[in-house]
């Protein structure tokens, strides 16, 4: 038993985190919000040539074969420094989606073209009535020559704008299915959808009998329900781990702040009103750090509490998040409330992903569902 | 990052809990005597003062292996060991600071369960603020005569022994004054009297000392130096205990998911409740949160490294968490929560309290309150926390101004 990062995982966090300090400033995060896309090519080419963009895939498949535990330590840093881009999408949701559903020959080729950089993804996995359940899909997938015609409606699909490949569950006649669906095909049509995070992107996305080939389906009809869990569970946690890195940068900002920010002639964090928040604030930190990096060690392993763990980390890292995120802003008072200020740039990045891939309430259910059904 | 047990962890654990299926008492605890011949058991094969040296009675075990032991005896509701105050602070403190014939003196018989101990360090006027601690020992040669009162006393209503910090200096800052001994219980100068709490138990005492004696070869390093003394073993057996800590929640959390699914509300089972469901999945998420960090901190021990002031995080977390679980199980268990006779039989579902003592959940809920209080507050541990993790500013205090501490 060893809870502690190895010497290659310490060594990956630093170079993420050196990477990011020098090329993804709030400067950067900023210019980003009026950019019409909304990232930069520049930052995406170097992640590919860092080797981020595979990190979670098979060698054979381009990828460096490493686990979620490595790709958890990447979000962090990535919250940590509100980075405004597709990765998350591309890489959790269309990567690890393709990886746990597609075939060889999926893999073989939208993988390695995503590990090079020259191909985004991403997931639709939200609808009109925002229910997380797969089972609750209404989209549908009608058999159409050899292919298949999509119809309905999806909501919050992170940077479809930016992808080139969509993984859609839809209901056939078989039952829940995914597809890949290419967001530029006829019947497609993208609306923005405008959040507080400036830095993350999302599209209402709707289809009206967009035809896709018969190789657009991932493994056989019907069977997606279980994939779509598991692609789930890995965004939750994923999302948790970019969420921890939003949280622990407010903290860092509020602690520095508090050493140097003098009122009735002491530095306010001599004041223990101060102090004890920032001392509830770590507390958070260090409790998400754990759910969160158990859970992606749990899910790696195939451990047989990695489901339950997964839930754990999304509605302990939801609260924990916005805890740490609220009071940081109330630490620094008036300063935080400015628009000038960076400290909002992590706390609205914590805000977007708190409902996403499972609100707390979601979760817990789950959570209850677990413990009473294993005893 | 590897939480898989080794496989040395696993057979180890397989081992203790073969040892507990024969061993566990099959009639009830009904007094110190029988919980003396069940710890006399726990130390006879090997299961206690695990980490202690072998020399004095000790097992050199790693710290995984004392988790092990204490989780699975929590796990079996396995009755506690008596002497708890010997075997988590006196020992240790004696271990660390002890000279050899001390050692050789009183570390087996604190094993074995032959001398009972507690400690003496709360007092009426200094309980969060220590180091403000009046009680006196005064050097008279071959001895020190102790003068004062302390409070807060677990066990000292059956303890033969009591790890004692008094002040040995008025003349100097209140920190650098204090010293550490050991002081015998059973003298004429020595007067205790037990505090009936709000459980309405009586697990603590007020002790009174007038012109009590205590041997010069009974004090416990250098003169002055007990408040640093009482800093490194305050404490200091909290990371063994953590994962037995979580087995007991997770038990007491299978007790309430049976309470939820006997209760009916509104014609149905309560745990059909969605908001009752909620409340399970919380409260279930932060003890598992909890089991994560225990693991965290075995880690840091197996490693040998000491948690420092990450202990406090430890039990500012693990103590508040105790809090907000046993409210909410009340407020599941609605007026029945409170009951502490008189349940329903079907809501009789007792559970371990934190004293593992069997009990009611209302007893379990008041000892709650007990836990962010006891062992420096919640409050003193956000202080430890914001000081020396996060490097904030100490802020102005009358007993620092000067330069003084």
């Amino acid at each position: 038993m060893n809870f502690s990062f190895s010497d290659d995982q310490i060594l990956l966090r630093n170079s993420v985190r050196a990477a990011l300090d020098e090329q993804c400033k709030p400067a950067h995060v900023r210019a980003m919000f009026d950019d019409p896309k909304g990232y930069s090519d520049h930052l995406w080419g170097e992640m590919a040539k860092l080797g981020w963009l595979g990190l979670p895939f098979p060698e054979e498949q381009g990828g460096a074969g490493l686990g979620l535990v490595e790709l958890a330590l990447v979000l962090e840093e990535m919250g940590r420094a509100a980075y405004p881009g597709p990765f998350f999408a591309t890489v959790v949701l269309g990567g690890l989606g393709l990886t746990l559903g597609g075939s060889a020959a999926q893999k073989d080729k939208w993988l390695s073209a995503i590990a090079s950089g020259t191909v985004r993804a991403t997931a639709a996995l939200l609808e009109e009535h925002l229910d997380w359940d797969p089972a609750a899909t209404a989209a549908t997938a009608a058999k159409s020559g050899s292919g298949w015609a999509l119809s309905g409606l999806k909501r919050f699909v992170p940077w479809a704008h930016a992808a080139d490949v969509v993984l859609v569950p839809a209901r056939s006649p078989e039952g829940l299915s995914l597809f890949l669906v290419d967001p530029k095909s006829a019947g497609v049509t993208l609306t923005p959808m405008v959040g507080i995070d400036l830095g993350s992107r999302w599209s209402e996305m709707r289809l009206d009998k967009v035809a896709v080939g018969a190789d657009a389906i991932l493994g056989q009809p019907g069977t997606a329900g279980p994939v779509v869990e598991s692609l789930l569970r890995r965004a939750a946690v994923m999302s948790s781990a970019e969420m921890l890195g939003a949280a622990r940068r407010c903290l860092d900002m509020s602690v520095e702040y508090a050493k140097v920010r003098e009122q009735f002639g002491q530095p306010i964090g001599s004041f223990q009103a101060i102090r004890h928040r920032c001392a509830e604030m770590l507390l958070e930190v260090e409790n998400a750090h754990a759910a969160v990096y158990y859970a992606a060690w749990a899910l790696t392993a195939g451990a047989e509490d990695a489901a339950v763990a997964a839930s754990i980390c999304k509605s302990y890292v939801n609260e924990a998040a916005r805890k740490v995120c609220g009071d940081s802003i109330q630490v620094h008072g008036g300063i935080g409330f400015t628009w000038e200020y960076d400290l909002h740039l992590y706390m609205k990045r914590a805000k977007a992903l708190e409902p996403l891939y499972g609100d707390t309430e979601y979760h817990r259910e789950l959570i209850t569902r677990h413990v009473t059904s294993s005893r | 990052m590897d939480l898989n047990y080794t496989p040395e962890d696993i057979a180890f654990r397989k081992q203790v809990r073969t040892w507990l299926e024969q061993n566990l008492p099959k009639t009830e605890i009904r007094n110190l005597e029988d919980r003396r011949a069940w710890h006399r058991k726990l130390f006879d094969a090997g299961y206690l003062g695990m980490g202690w040296p072998k020399e004095y009675g000790g097992g050199g075990a790693r710290p995984m292996e004392q988790a092990v032991v204490a989780d699975e005896m929590a796990r079996v509701n396995a009755p506690s060991p008596t002497n708890s105050l010997g075997l988590g602070i006196a020992g240790p403190t004696i271990v660390v600071h002890g000279t050899d014939a001390q050692k050789r003196r009183y570390l087996k018989k604190i094993l074995s369960a032959e001398e009972l101990w507690c400690q003496l360090y709360s007092e009426p006027n200094a309980g969060s603020d220590l180091a403000a601690l009046r009680t006196s020992a005064v050097d008279q040669g071959d001895h020190f005569v102790v003068n004062g009162q302390k409070i807060w006393t677990s066990a000292g209503a059956i303890a033969d022994w009591g790890l004692l910090l008094a002040r040995t200096d008025t003349k100097v800052a209140k920190h650098k004054g204090i010293s550490c001994f050991l002081m015998n219980m059973r003298q004429p100068g020595v007067d205790v009297r037990p505090l009936k709490q709000i459980t309405g138990s009586s697990e603590f005492s007020e002790v009174f000392m007038t012109n009590a004696r205590v041997e010069k070869s009974d004090q416990i390093g250098k003169l002055g130096e007990g408040w640093a003394i009482a800093q490194t073993t305050l404490g200091y057996e909290r990371g063994g205990r953590a994962l037995a800590r979580v087995t007991n929640y997770a038990s007491q959390h299978s007790r309430l998911v049976e309470a939820a699914r006997r209760m009916r509300r509104h014609g149905k089972p309560l745990i059909e409740d969605p908001l009752v469901r909620q409340k399970l999945g919380r409260i279930w998420a932060e003890i598992e949160v909890e089991r994560y960090q225990a693991l965290r901190t075995l880690t840091l021990l197996e490693r040998g490294e000491h948690p420092g002031a990450g202990g406090s995080l430890t039990k500012l977390s693990y103590s508040e968490l105790e809090k907000r679980f046993m409210e909410l199980a009340l407020e599941i268990l609605g007026p029945y929560g409170q009951l502490t006779e008189g349940a329903p039989k079907e809501f009789q579902l007792e559970i371990d309290t934190a004293v593992g003592e069997r009990g009611s959940w209302a007893y379990a809920y008041l000892w709650s309150r007990a836990g962010t209080i006891y062992a420096g507050s919640s409050e003193i541990q956000k202080n430890v926390i914001g000081e020396r993790i996060l490097g904030l500013p100490k802020e102005t205090r009358a007993d620092r101004v000067g330069g003084k501490a």
